[in-house]
């Protein structure tokens, strides 16, 4: 997993999905996504509209194609996992259907959502539904750190490779366990020194 | 293990939800007692921490890999509490941001990996660690301890797709229990080879063995423990034992619409046409005890390995790779 | 009047036990602007950390720190910090919050200002460092120079009347550097610099004072003490260049 995947997030700003209030869009998705999960398969209308509901909505995010079709790919395994053990079992043929058009769908619904909203808002729209302040800082603590952490443990197994010789699956994980452990380490000092800026202005 | 929208059903992202609610409603309550402010961002960049260590890539033979979860690992380190906290915040950016895990089976996913997980292992990671004296012996029970959370995790998320009708308990039990006591000694080494690291370089940091009483978590596991059981209650019992058979005498008598009622229980174990099959529970069963067994005893080699003793018999510092 | 900065005898020991500061002594008067060199090491960073109590970890310390003849103290904290705003080493340290206009926001907020003066006040520091419109981008998403912009503007939002900076011009190609010199030339509060970018503590500060091993080495005009070599070299510095080729009292020094 690279660095770059993870800084693809919003798309493209400018399109009419983008511009929608983010309280909309998150309602709305888990809205469908609800409904999605308890409908039995037989509400067939139900599925069909959300199908091509959200096909339109994913015309007009803009978002590549490409990216699209990878990530609701990353479910097939769950799914083929679903049905190869329901082909031994009588008692559970059938559910294969309704199992993977829910997923794809709610998937579907979950990408829409989050790759049109900035992740600010998101926040402010756990604020609302009254998530707690301390968890709330945690989750923005974390995304805000994510990709600095990221960077760092490159550039540590960067280092690392560079000076390595040695062959060997052994050695291969100590060096990675030390990389991990370097990596708690650096995020308990940072933690430190974030408690001291937001001390320096002001925090109680 | 991330469970996707759509593998479990409503009343078992419900209950689950429930129980998670509860269950992380109550560690951000210990977090905001016992940690003091200076540790607040911490937990973040614990978060932050987790995730990219999660996609670290430990190369296992023939092309697969082996990757850390971590749960008991942040709860060696932070306690249980404050690994509830982390865990289920990296879910919860898993699920809206990377799409891994659904939305409405957070819940199902916050109860496995953020309290089973962390809280089980830190509970056997305690108990073990306390048996076994010193470094060496926190080492092994934390191996020890994550294969075993692991597992049980394993378990509770089969039970919840068999209580959905997703897939028959029969297949879903030995399928992910067996898959995870391998997976799960990954988990084990990895976390102890850490766990060991991060000791012998700022031992200060491990913030757990330096802050609570044995009192404060004795009481805070307990109400862990009530969680869990009723967890475990809804969805491993019921496939483990025959009680769905009593409930639904006992809801006949009460005149409870049979329908209802038959909706609501997990299906019992419905009559093989492959005799196999229902051997493999069993069997599951008793690999489980087993595993756990020699998983014990290789951990406790491993604590041996990563904390050589010195010439006094004190166990000493290794020399950095 | 009080001075702005006044330390006596400070000392102060790491965690492990090393001494970082032995007896340190300086004072610093309104509207200076002083530089503070020393090699690496040498407890720039600590003394920092002293001006607006973050450290020593138990109030008071060990000797006297006083910010407008007020003493560094437990009690006397948010007060302190309101005067001192202080801009980090690192700037991921300090840009902790998702987006720039909550992180620039931040120290209004606590001061507990209103919705509209957090706002004005935002806006106002956004301007100063030339950011303006920036307030909606994502912080992780910023460059080195801009975050370091921002986090002036988070630290000017507050409105200090003594401005500290740890090494603020490191990791910043030429033109950034420009730029950032420019915009502390703008600011008229009192400023104390800790720096390794000689040419800038030439530019800016008319005094220097100079830190090695936890103590005062000297303490004096900038372009003096810059230009005595033997000084330099003893304590891990240089004469910069930009010395090389002028006169030490010309107007461009100082």
């Amino acid at each position: 997993m690279s660095i770059d995947w993870l800084r693809h997030q919003h798309g493209h700003p400018d399109s009419p999905l983008h511009s929608l209030p983010a309280e909309l869009k998150l309602g709305f998705g888990f809205g469908v996504i609800l409904v999605t999960v308890l409908a039995p398969i037989e509400w067939s209308t139900w599925f069909i509209c959300a199908a091509l509901g959200l096909g339109v909505t994913a015309l007009l995010s803009r978002l590549p194609l490409l990216f699209l079709s990878r990530r609701l790919l990353a479910l097939s395994p769950f799914v083929l996992g679903v049905v190869l053990v329901n082909a031994f079992e009588p008692a559970g043929r059938g559910h294969w259907l309704a199992v993977s058009v829910k997923s794809v769908l709610c998937l579907l619904t979950v990408i829409l959502v989050s790759n049109t909203t900035p992740f600010s808002q998101i926040l402010r729209a756990l604020k609302f539904i009254r998530i707690p302040a301390l968890l709330i800082t945690t989750i923005a603590l974390m995304h805000r750190y994510l990709f600095v952490l990221m960077e760092e443990s490159e550039r540590m197994r960067r280092a690392r490779a560079s000076r390595t010789f040695k062959r060997g699956q052994r050695f291969h994980w100590r060096l990675l366990a030390t990389i991990v452990s370097q990596l708690f380490i650096r995020a308990s000092e940072r933690a430190e020194r974030i408690y001291d800026a937001m001390c320096a202005r002001g925090w109680k | 293990m991330h469970i996707p929208d759509g593998f479990i059903d409503g009343k078992t992202a419900a209950a689950a939800a429930v129980l998670s609610v509860t269950g992380v409603g109550f560690a951000l309550k210990r977090v905001r007692l016992e940690l003091p402010p200076r540790k607040v961002p911490l937990l973040g960049l614990a978060a932050a921490f987790l995730f990219v260590a999660q996609m670290v890539n430990f190369p296992v033979a023939g092309g697969t890999s082996g990757h850390l979860v971590g749960g008991t690992l942040v709860a060696a380190l932070l306690g249980p509490s404050a690994a509830v906290v982390v865990v289920t915040t990296v879910l919860i950016i898993q699920c809206f941001l990377f799409q891994d895990g659904g939305v409405i089976s957070l819940g199902a996913n916050v109860f496995n990996m953020a309290i089973v997980n962390s809280v089980i292992g830190y509970a056997i990671y305690r108990i073990v660690s306390h048996w076994l004296p010193g470094a060496r012996g926190r080492i092994a029970a934390l191996a020890f301890a994550a294969w075993c959370a692991t597992v049980l995790a394993a378990m509770g998320c089969a039970g919840q797709l068999a209580w959905s009708g997703t897939i028959p308990w029969t297949a879903a039990f030995p399928a992910m229990t067996t898959v995870h006591m391998l997976i799960g000694l990954g988990e084990g080494l990895i976390s102890a080879m850490v766990f060991a690291a991060i000791s012998r370089a700022r031992p200060d940091l491990v913030i757990e063995s330096n802050e609570a009483g044995p009192q404060e978590r004795a009481g805070e596991l307990v109400l862990y423990g009530l969680l869990i059981t009723l967890g475990i209650a809804l969805f491993i019992a019921p496939f483990a034992c025959s009680w769905p058979d009593g409930l639904d005498s006992v809801a006949e008598k009460f005149g409870i619409s049979h329908r209802i009622a038959a909706a609501l229980l997990p299906a019992p174990a419905p009559d093989y046409q492959i005799p196999g099959i229902h051997w493999a529970v069993g069997a599951t069963a008793l690999a489980g005890v087993a595993g756990a067994l020699i998983v014990f005893g290789l951990a406790l080699g491993l604590g041996r390995l990563l904390v050589p003793k010195t010439r006094n018999g004190v166990p000493g510092n290794q020399a950095n790779p | 009047m009080s001075p702005a900065i006044e330390v006596s005898d400070l000392r102060y020991r790491y965690h492990d036990g090393t001494e970082a500061l032995r007896g340190l002594c300086f004072r610093i008067e309104p509207g200076e602007c002083v530089a503070l060199l020393g090699p690496n090491g040498s407890g720039k960073s600590t003394i920092l950390l002293h001006l607006n109590g973050i450290l020593p970890d138990r109030l008071p310390g060990d000797g006297t720190v006083k910010i407008l003849g007020v003493p560094v103290a437990a009690a006397a904290l948010e007060a302190i910090r309101r005067q001192v705003g202080l801009v980090f080493q690192d700037p991921d340290d300090q840009l902790f919050c998702p987006t720039v206009q909550e992180d620039v926001a931040f120290g209004p907020e606590q001061m507990g200002l209103d919705k509209s003066q957090v706002a004005a006040r935002v806006l106002r520091s956004l301007a100063q460092v030339g950011l303006s419109g920036f307030g909606h981008r994502a912080t992780h998403h910023l460059s080195h120079g801009e975050k370091r912009r921002v986090c002036l503007a988070g630290v000017l939002a507050c409105e200090p009347s003594i401005l500290v900076l740890d090494e603020p011009t490191s990791d910043l190609d030429p033109r950034g550097r420009r730029e950032f010199k420019a915009l502390l030339r703008g600011i008229s509060a009192t400023k104390l610099i800790a720096t390794h970018d000689l040419e800038m503590a030439v530019e800016l500060c008319a005094r220097a004072i100079v830190i090695d091993r936890g103590q005062v080495v000297a303490d004096g005009r900038t372009v003096e003490l810059l230009n005595n070599e033997p000084l330099m070299f003893a304590h891990g510095l240089e004469r910069p260049h930009i010395l090389q080729h002028f006169h030490p009292a010309s107007p461009a020094a100082g």
